[in-house]
């Protein structure tokens, strides 16, 4: 769901961006605050893993495609909502700046749908989840898919505010297709955190209620 | 349990895989927001599959007019393409996009974290 430039007016695309430097500045904060040394390479291997995966469209019904986002997997893993707008601003800048794949002026709104509200959905419904299910995987799933169909929605509603969609088909074209593609992310998010778990049962944030 | 060398590595192996497999896996149809958009513009049916491509360039044309956004940006690899190479320019442009990625990570990384 990358927004090319000409979706946004360039004035909305402002407001976008001014919101998303708040998160990014957020971010950053607890970046120093709590990413020790010992948690950089898994941020690199969430950057590198989570980057690659977006190369991938899987296609779905009605010749369409999608791929996973991410944010809910970097957010569980690392134990914050900020470290999935850490790592996916930095995997937006690059696919922006290097291939084109989504717009400079819309990168504000891209960061929102996909780092925060993606990283907040999926951070916070794993949380809310993980007591009821008591183990982590089935919570992943939920949390993956939900985060992305939550910012799928976020993404028509940006669109009517900007001309683009009429709200009620934007909404609806946007969640069917999003409601497919969010089992990929869900899928993806519980197989990744079976992996890490799995090679590095120290590392995972919130060891103690993620059982290895 | 993976020491914390074999863990990195096997993690950013796992990646580059993933990317050096990505162009040749990869489904060209339009993603989530595209399909949206071509359907709203008139150019698809919502849950058909025909992409009427005249119908598709009229739609980019048109939501430049309705919003005014006419900034473009020349990408050194515009959609993940190496001018002249064909797929493996594609697998070539992720792989590079990736490490390029865990670069930025690590030097950002190690700029702002906290000494442990």
């Amino acid at each position: 769901m990358h927004i090319p430039d000409a979706f946004i007016p360039l004035p909305q695309a402002a407001v976008y961006w001014i919101i998303a430097l708040v998160f990014i500045a957020l971010a950053l904060r607890w970046a120093r605050r709590e990413l020790s040394e010992e948690k950089i390479p898994l941020v690199a291997i969430l950057a590198a893993g989570i980057f690659a995966i977006q190369a991938v469209n899987v296609p779905i019904p009605w010749g369409t495609s999608g791929h996973m986002m991410g944010a809910a997997l970097a957010a569980i893993v690392l134990g914050s909502p900020f470290a999935a707008v850490f790592i996916l601003t930095l995997v937006l800048i690059v696919q922006g700046v290097l291939f084109g794949d989504g717009g400079l002026t819309v990168m504000g709104a891209n960061i929102i749908n996909m780092g925060v509200i993606g990283g907040f959905v999926g951070y916070y419904s794993y949380r809310g989840l993980l007591p009821v299910f008591k183990s982590p995987y089935a919570p992943a799933f939920i949390a993956g898919w939900l985060s992305l169909f939550v910012a799928s929605l976020a993404c028509a509603v940006e669109m009517a505010l900007a001309g683009t969609f009429p709200l009620e088909l934007g909404l609806l074209s946007m969640g069917l297709y999003h409601a497919i593609i969010g089992i990929i992310e869900g899928g993806i998010t519980a197989i990744a955190i079976y992996l890490i778990t799995t090679a590095r049962p120290d590392i995972m944030a919130e060891r103690e209620v993620v059982p290895a | 349990m993976m020491d914390k060398k074999n863990f990195l590595f096997a993690g950013i192996a796992i990646a580059l895989i993933i990317a050096a497999m990505a162009p040749f896996i990869a489904s060209s149809n339009p993603d989530g927001l595209e399909s949206a958009f071509f359907g709203i513009f008139g150019a698809k049916d919502l849950r058909g599959s025909n992409l009427d491509e005249e119908m598709a360039s009229t739609a980019e044309e048109e939501v430049t007019a309705i919003t005014g956004n006419e900034y473009s940006f020349a990408s050194p690899f515009p959609d993940y393409s190496i001018e002249g190479l064909a797929k493996f320019g594609e697998a070539a442009a992720v792989i590079i996009g990736t490490l390029v990625v865990v670069g930025i990570a690590f030097g950002l990384s190690r700029v702002v974290a906290r000494k442990s």
